[in-house]
């Protein structure tokens, strides 16, 4: 709070021309964000990459800085500055920021293909090792079977000993 | 017998009830109102130029690309001069990414671009594709 105090009243008085040749030195000088307090210039090159490490106070001298810029005549921003405006006004940070991580897509897909071949190969492998189809269920017994049951007379009403009866009886195979 | 005639005195006294329909029903009618695209751009450009600060702006701008239509390009023109007046760089790229949205393929995004070329470059405006090519 006491830097938000110290920074608001300072920054419009310092010309815009000056804060970013002083933002430019620092740059080159490879001195990172300086704290707001001590002197309110951000370089605004990378806001990008540190707007979220950047504290609120930070955050708040960055904006007012590119508040200032904008007023003036948009064709002597520089491409780093208009980035840095777009990137803090409708960048993807804080509510737009996207809900999955790059690379959520392709991570998805091949695990679901992953799991899908994996069923696969489990249910033809276990299959494989099974015992062989019990000899009642081959086409050969189920027509003896139906031979017996009209010799049998069985379910002469509805059933396979019916008249005109013209169904399968037992025979499941095509 | 008193308490009777009191009664009927008091139930005579009561004036007629004059049951009149109640007016809440607004009359069924086929007619809607329709906006014709004209008046729409009309509209939004008034809006645009009469705006004052950034947050009308935004909301213009949130309400104008909120139809299904894409805004003619006088509103646009009138949105990213609004924008220049509030002094909102962002803003004034942001409607070309809104139009871009908008639009059905690129063709018509380009033709859209090539309309507001003379604009962008009076403004100084880049589009933001232009900003992160490089």
């Amino acid at each position: 709070m006491q830097a938000l105090r110290l920074a608001r009243p300072r920054l419009p008085l310092r010309p815009a021309s000056r804060a970013f040749a002083a933002a430019a030195s620092s740059v080159h000088g490879g001195a990172p964000a300086a704290s707001s307090s001590a002197s309110p210039v951000i370089p605004l090159s990378n806001v990008e990459a540190m707007w979220e490490r950047l504290s609120a106070d930070e955050q708040l001298v960055i904006h007012q800085q590119l508040e200032e810029l904008q007023k003036k005549d948009w064709k002597s921003l520089s491409i780093d500055e208009k980035k840095a405006a777009y990137y803090v006004a409708f960048g993807p940070h804080g509510p737009r920021a996207p809900t999955n991580p790059p690379g959520t897509v392709p991570k998805v897909i091949l695990g679901v293909t992953g799991l899908v071949v994996t069923a696969t190969v489990l249910f033809y492998s276990i299959r494989a090792t099974a015992p062989p189809p019990p000899k009642t269920l081959s086409k050969e017994w189920e027509e003896a079977s139906n031979e017996r049951a009209l010799e049998q007379k069985i379910n002469p009403i509805h059933g396979i000993s019916s008249e005109g009866y013209s169904g399968p009886g037992f025979v499941t195979h095509k | 017998m008193l308490r009777a005639q009191l009664a009927s005195t008091l139930l005579r006294a009561r004036p007629a009830a004059t049951r009149v329909a109640p007016v809440f029903a607004r009359p069924s009618s086929s007619a809607h109102g329709q906006e014709t695209f004209e008046s729409f751009t009309e509209r939004y450009v008034n809006f645009f130029q009469s705006a004052q600060d950034l947050f009308e702006v935004q909301r213009g701008l949130n309400n104008c690309f909120a139809h299904d239509l894409v805004p003619a390009p006088a509103v646009i023109e009138a949105a990213v001069r609004a924008a220049r007046r509030v002094n909102d760089y962002a803003t004034a790229v942001r409607v070309f990414e809104g139009i871009k949205e908008k639009v059905e393929n690129k063709q018509q995004y380009q033709a859209y671009l090539d309309e507001l070329k003379p604009l962008r470059e009076e403004l100084g405006i880049n589009i933001r594709e232009e900003l992160y090519s490089s």
